[in-house]
């Protein structure tokens, strides 16, 4: 495997400018001959779709839902950050860059960063015009706020809804196409296999979840836009239907999978309640603007938490971090709740929680200011636990929310098989090894919006493509191994139901590969994770019959796939000997526990490639070179 | 500590295997509820529990269990979305449900969403009433910047509020004619009260309302049942400001 | 001449809902003007005569009569419309089904308050319309309020008048698509009030049935003689 990043040569500032200028274009009367599949419809599917569409290729959408509108990227709340400086707060590209490359812990690639920062003005002018309706002032003019501790204000947003608006924003864009005849879209329909033919992707097999039929579907160029896979964890804040299928399945081809041990846990979530739980709830990180997080001094203090008297209890983010507080770093303020935990002082009647307390902000601004700013988020909080948060103070716990590892692609977003894409949370991304909050969503609609229809357009101008049906032989090689897949998992007939084995691995996941890494632990769950997989391949059952609307089958294929693909993890992390970002090794901290880089060993990007059935995977590297961005250690204290 | 009492409960749900096949309430008993759990949990135990047995597990569908992505939808004893004011089924609670309940799960039954199978219908007629006019005919590339379309405060509140839909479809069940003007009402009013929606405004009405009609949807005969189960609370002013774009459409349109 | 947009406009669903607005608006315009008409019996046989007779012999009424009939039809016709496809479109076979508070009694009995009205009418032709008139109107008219077989139907139309309006006045407006914060409210209550005023119909009846306008025709007569 080569890993040629293609990036261009010239100044930071100009790289996508003569990059584009570089690429190859389409004909306008040609375009139409070009098949692009797009898999998924999220913010980056139904984006790169809809442009895609408006320049006149003929693009097909995939996605499992009923209808596009429902992809996860709706329930991203906070926001949306681009470098527009309205709020005159001293915001730059170059700022946002330096925010993004250094909120990453030095783990991303400086040109993809500086090319995101530049479109990211760019996105919020054409959402702004395609309807989304964003938060204004009254002078007509769009809001911003400060996100996840940024010291400047560069946050749009739609309430708490973002995601939510960008999304259907980019859908309905993308709906418009599909009334102009140049996008069809697909629903219900999973992708199960990547087609290759004269070494390129050339289309891909799907399975009609409401017919359980295989579909072959020909094209010059597949786009993965199909998400992360946070619900390796089983519990995480992603919907139930997130999952590592098609990354895993580009894997299994020859792409280079990157990072894949690069998780953002978040650490203000509801925690869970039981067994039965089936997701965790995010509630939105600004709580920590005005709740203070604790825990009792005591070990195993049973009384009510108001009746816990000021000195007995441990403010432990204040007390770590005096000069951030509580408003630390995702990763760190979930590190540091889990820590209080695993030593005993954990709250509620699980002990796996900690406290936001609100008392004394509502002592300070008053009950009625804070229903103002957070009343949503209490709702939500009461509607989920019956518990009162402005009376008594919340219980929180992190969860698996984000994943900063997927597909590796170059400049052009192309993994490193030809004519196969990777866009949004599904590439390795440009978030290093932690993301910045409010810059998920525009990393996916900078790639779907403006870097793939180019980047996409400059692959087919310059490529020479042989004929390609669905009656070709590699089309129904397909077909017929994704069917014997299928065939296998039904016939096991065993006794444990797929979410039994997927809650099996998220316990293995969470403990022992979860917020802290150790070698000790991790090599526990190479043991454990192999054991599970092999308990599903021979104890697995899905009733019902595979040419059907089959749930149970779509949950087992899911499930075999994480099965596989958490082995990988497990490897990645064991093999990143440093801390970073979310990746923290309990080997490599500072005397104070706090995380360490390593970045003489491990400046680089990690990079596996598949060697088949049974066979070790083989490690490349991505060196990651700064040259316009000083390296610095992240300290908060 | 409050809650941690376990009980059971009977489900009677709706079963039908195909969408040509006829369907039929079955009951099944779920015992070790805890009222903790959401309702979707509470089938997801029923279901695995089936699934051990041999059976086949109820089909429904949800996805991101937090009330956003639309997915969800049963008729709950006889409450769209169950009997939580304005919120998705996901969201419901067992502690709701006491010892002993007998509770009655239906999916939507509406001509315009034919069942799939058991409480799964097929929503795709919502795609195609978005894909009539529901967007703001805008290129890639081709906007100015944001801040030169200054909108109303206020109006891109109200735009907000009608853009809240998630698309789930309560608003035609919920309605005694199986009516989708709540649905179509948000999505025009989001974009006629945007200055960048206003070009196409007659258009989009016109084309909506026509796509609407031809999909089999009924005549709103202003119930008003559609606002009271919206799970995100989108109001009726919308089907007025439908009603509205509609007629001066009409009105003034050449054609 | 290109009409043909007429017909596009009343089949779309909300065109033919506008004509169904319209004219049930201009119809409680006509019934409100129908009451006031009928308050003017208490100014006794002569006056009111002589009004009837003005109306009738006036050569505008039987243009507004014509009208006031394309009315009723056009009504009738796009209410038959909506309420056929509704059947055919509504939401079937819910085995529980509990209604959210957004229907009131008005809005969920209109089909039916809408035969009986039709129903009434009908008998309100055949013996106020369609009779002998002779004896002169005020006979007719307090004549068949003395009788509490007309006087029962009478009010029973009235009280379905009074629900079918309490549904449709504010219901017009939101089809016309008038609905504001501010107005919507006194809309409602304006349309409340018309329905109530219906009442006034079934009151007047009743009026007479108990026979208060002998008793004080009498201490009328005595006033005079003796002045």
């Amino acid at each position: 495997m080569k890993l040629d990043a293609q990036i261009p040569a010239g100044p930071i500032e100009k790289k996508w400018d003569s990059h584009k200028f570089n690429l190859k274009l389409v004909n306008p009367n040609n375009r139409r001959k070009f098949d692009i599949l797009v898999v998924g419809s999220g913010l980056a599917g139904a984006s790169a779709a809809a442009s895609l569409g408006e320049l006149g290729y003929n693009v097909k959408v995939f996605t499992l839902h009923d209808s596009p509108r429902r992809a996860h990227s709706i329930a991203a709340q906070g926001g949306i950050n681009a470098a527009k400086n309205y709020p005159n707060d001293g915001d730059s590209v170059w700022r946002l860059f330096h925010d993004t490359v250094k909120g990453g812990d030095y783990r991303a690639r400086e040109a993809n960063v500086y090319r995101l920062a530049q479109l990211s003005g760019q996105i919020i002018d054409h959402c702004a015009a395609i309807g989304v309706p964003f938060a204004r002032e009254y002078g007509g003019l769009l809001s911003n706020r400060s996100f996840g501790g940024a010291q400047l204000s560069r946050t749009f947003y739609a309430r708490g809804q973002t995601g939510q608006q960008l999304l259907v924003g980019a859908y309905s864009a993308m709906m418009r196409q599909v009334a102009a005849g140049t996008v069809t879209v697909m629903p219900r329909r999973e992708m199960v296999d990547i087609v290759m033919k004269g070494g390129r992707a050339r289309g891909i097999t799907v399975r009609n979840l409401v017919t359980g039929d295989l579909e072959a579907h020909s094209g010059h160029a597949v786009l993965l836009c199909t998400g992360g896979y946070a619900n390796v964890f089983y519990l995480s804040t992603n919907a139930a239907s997130c999952n590592v299928s098609a990354i895993w399945t580009a894997y299994k081809k020859g792409a280079g999978l990157a990072n894949p041990c690069f998780t953002q846990i978040h650490p203000t979530c509801i925690p869970r309640s039981g067994e039965h739980q089936s997701k965790l709830t995010l509630m939105s990180e600004s709580l920590r603007n005005d709740g203070r997080v604790w825990v009792p001094k005591a070990k195993g203090d049973h009384r009510p938490a108001n009746e816990v008297p000021e000195e007995e209890r441990d403010y432990f983010l204040e007390r770590r971090y005096p000069a951030f507080g509580n408003l630390v770093p995702r990763d760190i303020a979930s590190r540091a709740a889990k820590t209080v935990v695993d030593s005993g002082y954990g709250v509620g009647r699980t002990a796996q929680a900690v406290y936001l307390d609100f008392r004394d902000s509502i002592k300070r601004k008053t009950e009625e200011k804070i229903k103002d700013e957070y009343g949503n988020l209490f709702d939500m909080y009461y509607q989920i636990t019956d518990e009162n948060g402005y009376k008594t103070p919340m219980r929180i716990y992190p969860a698996p929310h984000y994943t900063m590892g997927g597909l590796w692609v170059d400049y052009n977003l192309m993994t490193t098989i030809p004519g196969l894409f990777a866009l949004g949370e599904a590439n390795f991304s440009d978030h290093g090894a932690n993301r910045l909050g409010a810059s998920a969503l525009m990393q996916g609609l900078a790639d779907g919006f403006f870097i793939a229809p180019s980047t996409v357009a400059g692959y087919l101008g310059a490529t020479k493509f042989e004929a390609a049906t669905t009656l070709d032989r590699e089309f129904t090689d397909s077909a017929k191994q994704v069917q014997e897949k299928v065939n296998r998992i039904i016939a096991i007939k065993g006794h444990k139901t797929p979410s039994e084995l997927h809650r099996q691995l998220g316990n293995v996941m969470w403990n022992d590969v979860g917020m802290a890494r150790s070698e000790a632990l991790l090599k526990k769950a190479l043991k454990k994770i192999p054991e599970i997989r092999e308990d599903f391949w021979k104890d697995v059952t899905v009733s019902g019959a595979d040419k059907d609307f089959n749930p149970t089958l779509e949950k087992a294929l899911k499930v075999a796939d994480f099965l596989e693909f958490a082995e990988l993890f497990v490897k990645d992390a064991l093999e990143r000997k440093e801390s970073c970002g979310g990746h923290f090794r309990e080997e490599s901290c500072t005397p104070e526990g706090e995380a360490k880089r390593d970045d003489e060993n491990f400046s680089h990007a990690s990079v596996w490639e598949y060697q088949g059935e049974g066979k070790e995977a083989v490690l490349h590297k991505e060196p990651l070179a700064f040259e316009h961005i000083k390296m610095a250690e992240r300290s908060y204290k | 500590m409050k809650g941690l009492k376990h009980f059971s409960v009977t489900v009677r749900v709706w079963r039908q295997a195909g969408p040509k096949e006829p369907g039929k309430m079955v009951s099944y008993k779920v015992k070790d509820v805890s009222p903790d759990m959401s309702f979707l949990e509470m089938l997801d135990v029923l279901n695995d529990n089936l699934l051990k047995k041999g059976d086949t597990p109820i089909a429904f569908e949800s996805d991101c269990r937090e009330g956003i992505c639309g997915c969800c939808g049963l008729v709950v004893n006889g409450d769209v979305h169950g009997p939580d004011e304005h919120s998705t089924v996901c969201q419901l609670h067992m502690r709701r449900f006491s010892d002993g309940d007998v509770i009655t799960v239906e999916p939507w039954r509406v001509k315009s969403f034919p069942v799939i199978k058991d409480l799964v219908v097929d929503r795709s007629s919502f795609d195609r009433l978005i894909a009539a006019g529901g967007f703001i005919s805008v290129n890639t590339g081709a906007a100015p910047d944001a801040n030169s379309v200054p909108v109303e405060k206020d109006k891109a509140e109200e735009a907000m509020d009608a853009a809240a839909c998630i698309g789930c479809g309560a608003c035609v069940a919920s309605c005694p004619n199986g009516a989708a003007m709540l649905f179509v009402g948000a999505k025009v009013s989001q974009l006629a009260l945007l200055p960048q929606g206003t070009p196409e405004r007659a258009n989009r009405a016109l084309n909506m309302v026509a796509a609407m009609d031809k999909e089999g949807f009924g005549n709103c005969t202003n119930e008003y049942e559609c606002e009271a189960v919206c799970p995100k609370d989108v109001k009726v002013a919308n089907i007025a400001r439908l009603n509205r774009e509609f007629l001066l459409a009409n009105l003034f349109s050449k054609k | 001449m290109d009409i043909t947009f007429i017909k596009r406009f009343i089949t779309t669903s909300i065109g033919r809902k506008a004509v169904m607005a319209v004219s049930g608006l201009l119809l409680g315009g006509f019934m409100l003007v129908h009451l006031a008409e009928n308050l003017l019996l208490f100014k006794g046989e002569i006056f009111y005569n002589g009004w009837v007779d003005f109306l009738l012999s006036n050569p505008i009424t039987p243009f507004l009569e014509a009208g006031l009939l394309a009315l009723f039809l056009a009504h009738i016709a796009a209410g038959t419309w909506v309420r056929v496809e509704d059947f055919l479109n509504a939401p079937r076979g819910y085995e529980a089904r509990k209604w959210q508070g957004g229907r009131t009694i008005g809005s969920a009995t209109m089909l039916y308050t809408a035969a009986a009205i039709l129903a009434y009418l009908t008998y309100h032709m055949l013996t106020f319309r369609f009779v002998d008139h002779s004896m002169g109107f005020y006979q007719m008219v307090t004549g068949a309020f003395r009788s509490p077989v007309f006087v029962a139907v009478y009010v029973a139309g009235a009280a379905a008048l009074a629900l079918h309006l309490s549904h449709g006045m504010q219901s017009a407006f939101q089809t016309l698509g008038v609905n504001h914060p501010k107005y919507t409210p006194l809309i409602k209550l304006g349309g409340l009030l018309v329905a109530l005023a219906m009442i006034g119909f079934a009151l007047i009846s009743v009026y007479y049935l108990a026979g208060i306008d002998l008793k004080s025709a009498e201490a009328g007569y005595q006033v005079v003689i003796i002045k």
